[in-house]
């Protein structure tokens, strides 16, 4: 049972991986905003899964701080773009 | 039987974020990446989370935060997804040459009094990517 | 088995902070370092530091890209055709959106 939480955090990992790609040669903006978005989420499912493989409960608040303000900085992101941020 | 249960839901919500990184890699233009990195990370991670809370119990930290993240996830999700669309549009990203509607310019068209043909973006839609 | 788990990560910081370089748009290099911010809070759970990682993740994925994102919308890119201060700079050939 927690090897299975560790081989689907390192697997979320490895989609990560691919999303860096995107990132990387996202020809606008917006690309890489869904990039990184998409990114960030993967990162906080690897950060979930790696909690319930060692165990540890205090691992798991900080994973509330990507599902929590990764979208709202993309929502930030996407009114910049529109009309400047400040 | 709790681990084929778990697995089973890991299994599925890695497919759909497999899908979710080979769409944002595969797909021409931004809109339809948006389409990709909305509805299939959002049920990549749907599952995933389920796969946690059968795994570890509802009543146990690991649920709690998992069905919080549900929560935040099924609101907000939506709301960037057409917050980032919006900004694109606006900003005049073009669309991929082989789309075929663009309803939101039918509309100013035709409010307007302007017959427009509805195609791609502001009309240089080149293909990217 | 979880240097698996590790070099992945790391490897992902490294190829972020490459990103972050080569990257002409500066709104994409921005990006990249929130990625590499996001990154880096995952490595410092796996590497069995939840605190540290906290301040990571506020910090350098949160608070640092909308300060760079402060400076940079209030900064002038459009740099005039005929300054001829502006010879040596070729950041308005990449007019990305």
């Amino acid at each position: 049972m927690s090897t299975l939480y560790l081989v689907v955090a390192i697997a979320e990992a490895a989609v990560a991986a691919l999303l860096t790609v995107r990132l990387g040669l996202g020809p606008t903006t917006c690309d890489r905003i869904v990039a990184l978005n998409a990114l960030t989420t993967q990162a906080m499912l690897a950060l979930l899964f790696f909690a319930a493989y060692a165990d540890r409960t205090g691992y798991l608040d900080a994973a509330l701080w990507p599902a929590s303000f990764g979208y709202l900085g993309t929502i930030i992101w996407a009114r910049y773009l529109e009309r400047g941020l400040l | 039987m709790r681990e084929v249960l778990v697995a089973g839901a890991a299994l599925v919500g890695l497919f759909f974020s497999l899908s979710a990184a080979v769409g944002i890699l595969r797909m021409p233009d931004v809109y339809t990446r948006i389409q990709c990195s909305s509805k299939t990370v959002t049920m990549g991670v749907l599952p995933a989370l389920a796969a946690l809370v059968i795994g570890e119990g509802a009543f146990s930290q690991y649920g709690a935060r998992a069905l919080l993240i549900v929560a935040l996830l099924g609101v907000l999700n939506p709301v960037a997804a057409h917050a980032l669309a919006r900004a694109a549009y606006r900003t005049g990203v073009p669309m991929w040459h082989g789309a075929v509607q663009d309803e939101s310019l039918e509309d100013a068209a035709k409010k307007s009094g302007d017959p427009g043909d509805g195609r791609g973006g502001d009309g240089s839609g080149k293909r990217r990517g | 088995m979880f240097w698996v788990l590790d070099y992945l990560v790391l490897a992902l910081i490294l190829a972020g902070g490459v990103l972050t370089v080569r990257i002409r748009s500066l709104n994409g290099a921005v990006m990249a370092l929130s990625s590499v911010g996001v990154l880096l809070g995952l490595l410092f759970v796996v590497l069995g530091a939840p605190d540290v990682a906290h301040a990571q993740l506020v910090v350098g994925a949160i608070a640092l890209p909308a300060l760079y994102l402060i400076a940079i919308g209030k900064t002038r890119t459009d740099v005039p055709e005929d300054d001829p201060s502006a010879a040596g700079t070729d950041r308005r050939k990449e007019p990305e959106r």
